[in-house]
């Protein structure tokens, strides 16, 4: 800033349109390379999940398979169906992706330091503007003059309202923590070691963790909620009429999304980039912890989808209704009352935190023996010929 | 209320074990042969490259037809026995001898020889009949299954090739002339016998 001012001569005024445009620029490099990655290794880890190798051609272990198909998407025809709204049907993609993208301006690529913008309101921006996405995903069914698109667009809509509710609820719980709606602040409230992390912290908290990620899925239209482009039913829902770059754009949003979940859920409730004292503030560790704990967080997202099947739409309705917005507003009185307990007796906090880990780190143990049985079971010979 | 909570129970035990199972799966070695790469014509080169939990071709895979000319009786057998006549065979007199077959333990015996053992494998269904009837085994299948060619007449497979059929019909035609001698001879003798008795 200073540099570009007084060196440069510039005004102040295009100082921070210059800064603007090169964090603008840094910021998309990183989501549309994160998406393009995501794509492939959701294909590598779909495929050693079904007993398969997924795409091995282009590149080593197929990595470079996303250009391929960015580049094959691009050279494809941009079809407009007849009888389609025009105007809607060219800005959708990018009304989508442009909802998607917003939100990186909160979200922490790294430290505190490195957030595009930390806003005093920066979760309920986060909350409001992945909304935007669904008004693209329902303009999309309608303008694309086709049923099942129009299906898929109202589908969305009425899952990702519905899914909003328990989400922002369990947002309320590290928030109680935080005492800030600031994303900086919020990863400030949390420690390095997993206990001071937002997901352990009470037996509540870890209810609101499990919630805001079950319903973080439902916004980004995963499986196993991904009604809105359920292939069996609905072709390809909101996106069957787009092709050639409007669908790579969609198709990046989707992917983005994915990266966005992970992003999210680390710096909200898996203790975001920070480190242990010595080594508070090195921004290349922060960035490697930020982004270690992401693509952990976006593998498991993706082992999710190769495993539970899709819902019903009813059913849908009723894991959003019934089930995780009781378990929200437990999270959130649960959370309110042991911190005013906490409030009266300060050790307790410490302890509980240690408990939820050990039992958490205990179910752990548990669920690794099962892989162990299942492994065994599954790496017998088939003894064919 | 009840089934309310047994919902909640359900569901977690359902995913928990479902996700357990998908990671499994996940170490598991890919079950793929990536055919062109992978040598799939036996067990030992599989292994070079394949961890999977499957095998090699199976030894009794009825790929392309090859013929052991050196235990052919040339007896037409297989001829006979093909339900859509894609073997030819022509075969002519050679020396006698004894050939020990793969499937009978006696060795049987030889004494004629084939000038031409076509065998039009784009006519061919795989039946395996001609190796059932084969009484030396000189006619099976082997594991090649990779047969492609660009012209249909180049899927005549001719076993005998051009030397050797000279070969054998030159041998065939010293045979007959030496039979054909042995016969004037003989004549000749029977002819001196009937004189002198008379």
């Amino acid at each position: 800033m200073n540099l570009l001012t007084d060196t440069l001569g510039m005004t102040e005024l295009w100082a921070n349109v210059v800064i603007m445009l090169i964090v603008c620029t840094i910021v998309f490099a990183v989501f549309a390379l994160m998406s393009g990655i995501t794509s492939w290794a959701e294909r590598r880890i779909a495929g050693r999940m079904q007993s398969r190798y997924g795409c091995n051609r282009v590149g080593p272990f197929g990595i470079l398979q996303f250009v391929a198909d960015a580049v094959k998407l691009i050279l494809k025809e941009d079809l407009i169906p007849d009888g389609a709204d025009r105007f809607l049907y060219k800005i959708t993609p990018y009304l989508c992706l442009m909802g998607v993208l917003a939100t990186l301006v909160v979200l922490p690529l790294g430290s505190r330091a490195m957030i595009v913008a930390d806003l005093n309101v920066g979760v309920l921006y986060f909350i409001s503007i992945t909304s935007i996405v669904v008004i693209g995903i329902l303009m999309a069914g309608w303008s694309s003059n086709n049923k099942w698109s129009l299906l898929g667009g109202m589908r969305s809509a009425a899952q990702i309202v519905s899914y909003e509710i328990p989400v922002a609820m369990a947002l309320l719980t590290p928030i109680l923590i935080a005492g800030s709606l600031s994303m900086g602040d919020l990863l400030d409230s949390q420690g390095w070691l997993p206990w001071e992390w937002a997901a352990f912290q009470t037996p509540f908290s870890a209810l609101a963790f499990f919630v805001f990620f079950i319903g973080s899925l439902a916004e980004g239209n995963r499986t196993p909620f991904d009604l809105p482009e359920a292939e069996s039913e609905l072709v390809s829902g909101f996106n069957t009429e787009y092709s050639g770059f409007r669908f790579a754009v969609f198709f990046m949003a989707e992917y983005g999304n994915v990266f966005l979940i992970g992003l999210s859920t680390t710096a909200l409730f898996l203790g975001g980039p920070n480190l242990p004292g010595f080594l508070q503030g090195n921004p290349f560790l922060s960035v490697a912890v930020m982004m270690l704990k992401t693509f952990f967080v976006m593998f498991v997202v993706i082992w999710l989808r190769w495993t539970l099947p899709r819902f019903r739409i009813d059913q849908l309705m009723d894991l959003s209704w019934k089930y995780l917005l009781p378990c929200a507003l437990i999270a959130f009185f649960g959370q309110s009352v042991f911190m005013l307990v906490a409030h009266e007796i300060p050790a307790i906090t410490p302890i509980t935190a240690i408990v939820v880990f050990i039992v958490f780190l205990l179910t752990m143990v548990k669920f690794f023996g099962r892989i162990r049985t299942n492994y065994k079971e599954q790496s017998i010979p088939v003894g064919l010929n | 209320m009840n089934a309310y909570f047994n919902n909640i129970k359900n569901g977690i035990q359902t995913v928990f074990e479902g996700m357990s199972i998908s990671l499994a799966s996940f170490f598991v070695h890919p079950v793929t042969i990536q055919y062109p790469e992978d040598d799939i014509s036996s067990a030992e080169n599989l292994k070079k490259t394949y961890k999977g939990q499957l095998g090699p071709m199976p030894e009794n895979y009825r790929g392309i037809l090859d013929v052991d000319l050196s235990i052919c009786t040339a007896c037409q057998l297989c001829v006979k026995a093909c339900p859509i006549d894609c073997i030819v065979i022509d075969a002519v007199k050679c020396d006698k001898s004894k050939v020990q077959g793969t499937k009978a333990e006696k060795p049987a015996v030889k004494t004629r020889t084939c000038t031409r053992f076509d065998i039009h494998m784009g006519k061919c269904m795989f039946c395996g009949l001609c190796t059932l009837a084969c009484p030396t085994g000189a006619i099976a299948h082997t594991k090649v299954f990779e047969m492609n060619k660009f012209q249909l007449q180049d899927l005549v497979l001719p076993f005998v090739s051009e030397d050797e059929k000279e070969k054998a019909i030159k041998r065939d035609s010293e045979l007959k002339a030496e039979a054909a001698a042995a016969k004037a001879a003989k004549a000749a003798k029977e002819a001196e016998k009937t004189e002198e008795e008379k």
